[in-house]
């Protein structure tokens, strides 16, 4: 199979699980005890004309017609970009996610910057040294950053750095600029919750593939050709060993994204979709949550789909297949 | 003639948490400039530990206890890493066993034929690549110049060892170590490589140690021929006294395991022993049919019998430690 | 010597395997006795809320009746509240032996109906192959591609918090790895001789299937499930951290929940709970691992 083929292949399936993603999302809705109004107007106090809001609210939603005509109407307008109406905040969902995607995307961004080159470096440290107690104790910390839960190290840094230490004060603001100091200052703590578990993570990771490449036989080749131990451990272990992690790292990032940061947004007061849907959750605003659980599967297609690509044009096995 | 190769009292045990594997014990054997010596021996025998022994290859928990390894009267152990290095691919080359496993299937060929270059002397890009292309052809690759750029999974197991071949010879050795090169080959091919190893010996009158287990192909191309059994030598000598006239009971029976035009083929009954619980006495004693009160006793020592030819056992002569 | 003292003299040899199970089997009793030692954890007394533990001593603004105002009190550790209490008074180390058991049921129920959905779709769609694979696994992979956190507090969100539901919804979301892991297993399980031998024989599929096939992935499933166990009692957690989880029982996440708020004033509320959490997971990710390297037949 050539490599084009492959990729066409994999984009087709992307296709379908995606297709399958929102069929499985309208059903979900379709099935849950409440209709969307029904939610939103328990919420509503007295004052409000109940019964018209409830008529628009379900002529928007078009839940009197019958369910084949819904499910068209629900796919086209996600394919256009509508992804309903946001009650509590009264916008479209789309604009809301539009202002709020960019602070979790900030967050993600140099939390992974952080993981992924302290990963890999500890890594290949622990790699190089195995069996020695600075393995050990690497190993052991990195069991222990793998199995902290994120909410917790969040509010015990909390705890230590701006309760007790006073050196954290500040807030996200999102009247300043995103990169301003005062906001990088800000997120140093988050930074570190979200990167904690993943740093460890990769660190493993890194670790096993290091050691499984340097068994290889081409590994003994490589120095029986005489070349030096850090050449011979930078080209022909390194190399091959960044390969799956490549990919595991890709496969990973949806996980990061709406599972850690989530929460740390939650814990932290950082204004990204985690946050907002969180907010959603406890307003009742049925649209926003369906919404941001498609983003995170769309999201997770989408790596993917990208670490399937990526691992055809980094192995040359596949790539000339 | 004189030696180039000389291997006095080689000792690398293996520390196990199960115990201490012998895998080579106290084995001495020298190697003649222009000489095709074969190891023969067993799958367990130690003949592969021997030759990684001599590149100081062995890894943890593998370790040189005790022996001297003298190359042009340099001895190899006593060298420091660096040293050691330059020696690698340089003065001692090898080829492995597993040519699907030797190449690094993440880079070309051509850049591993050139690794073996550069490791070695500094020459500049062009004149690598024309010396590789060169290589490739010497050891009968056709296109050389196309599937320079080619990666190892392109290639046949026969050709991947073509080009194992090219590597060692890159900076023109002089000992070339083969371990089993046809073992994991088809029938035809290997008889191919073997017949481009004759003419490798013949147009550089190379230095070459050649492991097997299969005395067939031994008693075609073997200049003097080792037979280890279990770490140890149990009879050494030149092709035809080990051909013709085999004295040690291990050695004939393998003899009389080679198919022939007239007679049976006889198995040698039993399995090699554990390396770590190895019996008292000789270690070939629990499979002899020749088996006395003192083999199980005392450990023969290596003894002429005649003229270069050396056996281990009791049965010939007084053979006491 | 038979195949369990085998694979149990291995483990013994795993020095962090070891101390994971201690602490398992250690919190197995708390849950199970600890009850009956400690007060109820509902119990609530204004007048002593927010006591540190033992050992500790905080200072506390409190409204004093005789003063009229508030007055600026040291308020020590007692010893009926070895732990510490909350800001409704409720003693802290009752609360934990409850949060305890209701981790430990997530982690075995929630775990174990994973394991039975995955272990049944893996090896249908690796027995029968063809369409029903091909149905099983696109349906599998649109499962994966829904975020585990993201799709439980959907469903939790749409049907309710309570524990069954909390525990039902871990346990319908998280089998995919499962799936995929026994499949490929029975994949590879399925051209073996022994496999071919019994068809051959005319055993019926549903006699493969139990006898032979799912016997020999059993090692992996057992380490699947130890290593499954941290995430269903972490998704539990991290449910009711956020303030999704069921306001009915005292859970290590419902404490923490309530202890980000007084975190400025009564520090223990967030950390206790939290230390247990972390050992809990922990534990079981040291013992997962020492099974894996205990079944895994090339270390040594």
């Amino acid at each position: 199979m050539s490599m084009k083929s492959y990729i066409a292949k994999r984009l087709l399936h992307t296709i379908l699980i995606a297709w399958g993603v929102m069929t499985a999302a309208f059903f979900l809705m379709r099935i849950g005890p409440h209709s969307p109004a029904d939610k939103y107007l328990a919420t509503l106090g007295a004052g409000h004309n109940v019964s018209q809001v409830a008529a628009a609210i379900e002529s928007r939603y078009g839940v009197d017609r019958p369910l084949y005509e819904q499910y068209f109407t629900y796919i086209t307008s996600l394919l256009h970009g509508d992804w309903g109406w946001s009650f509590s905040t009264s916008m479209p969902v789309s604009d809301l996610i539009r202002t709020h995607w960019v602070y979790s995307f900030q967050l993600i961004l140099l939390s992974s910057i952080v993981a992924i080159l302290l990963g890999i470096t500890i890594g290949i440290f622990s790699a190089a040294r195995k069996n020695t107690t600075a393995d050990h104790i690497t190993t052991f910390f990195s069991f222990a950053g793998i199995s902290i839960p994120n909410f917790w190290l969040g509010m015990m840094l909390i705890l230590i750095f701006s309760v007790k230490l006073g050196w954290f004060k500040t807030y996200y603001d999102t009247g300043l600029p995103m990169f301003s100091l005062s906001n990088l200052y800000a997120l140093i703590l988050p930074v570190m919750t979200l990167a904690t578990g993943m740093m460890a993570g990769y660190s493993r990771y890194v670790r096993s593939s290091m050691l499984e490449n340097m068994n290889k036989d081409y590994v003994r080749t490589a120095r029986a050709k005489g070349l030096p131990e850090s050449i011979v451990l930078r080209r022909h272990v390194f190399r091959n060993a960044l390969l799956p992690v490549v990919t595991i790292i890709m496969l990973d990032m949806s996980g990061i994204f709406f599972g850690g940061a989530y929460i740390t947004e939650v814990i932290f007061g950082i204004p990204g979709l985690g946050w907002m849907s969180l907010k959603a959750v406890f307003s009742d605003d049925y649209s926003v949550v369906l919404a941001v659980t498609l983003i995170g599967a769309f999201v997770t297609l989408f790596f993917n789909l990208v670490a399937d690509i990526a691992y055809t044009y980094l192995d040359p096995r596949i790539r000339y297949e | 003639m004189e030696s180039i190769l000389s291997v006095e009292n080689l000792k690398t045990y293996f520390f196990t948490k199960k115990g201490t594997v012998k895998a080579v014990d106290d084995i001495s054997f020298d190697l003649r400039k222009g000489e095709l010596l074969c190891i023969v021996g067993e799958s367990g025998s130690g003949k592969t530990v021997t030759a990684l022994s001599i590149l100081r290859l062995i890894e943890s928990p593998g370790k040189i206890i005790d022996g001297r390894i003298i190359l042009n009267g340099r001895d190899l152990p006593g060298l420091s890493p660096g040293q050691m290095q330059d020696v690698r691919g340089n003065k001692i080359a090898m080829v492995f066993q597993d040519p699907h496993s030797s190449l690094n299937p993440i880079f070309t060929i051509g850049y591993q034929v050139d690794e073996a270059i550069t490791a070695h002397k500094s020459v500049n890009e062009n004149e690598t690549t024309s010396k590789s292309i060169e290589l490739l052809e010497l050891v009968g690759i056709p296109m050389a110049k196309e599937r320079y750029h080619d990666y190892s999974h392109q290639f046949s197991g026969g050709m991947k060892q073509r080009v194992v071949i090219a590597m060692a010879l890159a900076c023109h050795p002089e000992v070339l170590i083969a371990d089993e090169p046809t073992t994991a080959l088809d029938l035809t091919v290997q008889a191919q490589i073997l017949d481009l190893f004759l003419e490798l010996r013949n147009k550089f009158f190379m230095s070459i140690i050649y492991i097997t287990h299969d005395l067939a192909v031994v008693s075609e191309i073997a200049d003097s021929i080792v037979v280890m059994y279990a770490g140890r030598i149990v009879e050494k000598g030149s092709r035809e006294d080990i051909m013709s006239n085999p004295l040690h009971p291990y050695t004939k029976g393998l003899i009389r395991c080679l198919p022939s035009d007239h007679g049976e083929i006889v198995p040698i009954p039993g399995t090699i022993p554990n390396l770590i619980n190895l019996p008292q006495g000789c270690v070939f004693h629990p499979r002899c049919i020749h088996s006395m009160e003192i083999c199980r006793k005392k450990r023969p020592s290596l003894n002429m019998v005649k003229e270069a030819h050396y056996v281990s056992c009791f049965l010939y002569g007084d053979n006491h430690e | 010597m038979n195949i369990t003292t085998y694979y149990w003299e291995r483990i013994k040899g795993h020095r962090l395997a070891m101390s994971g199970l201690a602490f398992i089997i250690f919190l197995i009793l708390l849950a199970a006795i600890g009850p009956f030692f400690t007060v109820s954890p509902t119990v609530v007394n204004f007048d002593e809320k927010n006591l540190p533990p033992i050992g500790f001593s905080v200072e506390q603004s409190k409204f004093s009746s005789e003063a009229g105002s508030l007055i600026t009190t040291h308020v020590r550790g007692k010893w009926e509240h070895p732990l510490g209490t909350d800001g409704m008074g409720r003693d802290l180390l009752s609360q934990l032996i409850s949060g305890t058991r209701v981790s430990l049921l997530v982690g075995l129920f929630a775990t174990g109906l994973a394991i039975i959905i995955g272990a049944m779709v893996g090896v249908t769609s690796a027995y029968f192959g063809g369409i029903i694979d091909n149905i099983l696994m696109r349906f599998t992979d649109i499962m994966m591609t829904f975020p585990f956190l993201l799709l439980l507090i959907l469903i939790v969100y749409m049907f309710g918090s309570s524990l069954t539901l909390i525990i039902l919804s871990i346990g319908l979301t998280g089998w995919t790895g499962t799936a995929r892991l026994v499949r490929s297993e029975t994949l590879s399980l399925r051209t073996r001789e022994f496999i071919m031998a019994s068809k051959a024989l005319g055993a019926s599929d549903f006699r493969i299937v139990f006898h032979h096939l799912l016997p020999n992935t059993i090692s992996s499933i057992i380490v699947l499930a130890t290593l499954t166990i941290p995430g269903a009692i972490l998704a539990e957690a991290a449910l009711s951290f956020i303030g999704l989880g069921d306001p009915q029982v005292a859970s290590w996440g419902n404490i923490l929940n309530a202890g980000q708020n007084d975190i400025q004033t009564a520090w223990w509320i967030a950390v206790e709970p939290g230390i247990m959490l972390f050992l809990t997971i922990i534990s079981f990710n040291f013992l997962g691992e020492g099974l894996r390297d205990a079944f895994d037949p090339k270390s040594e």
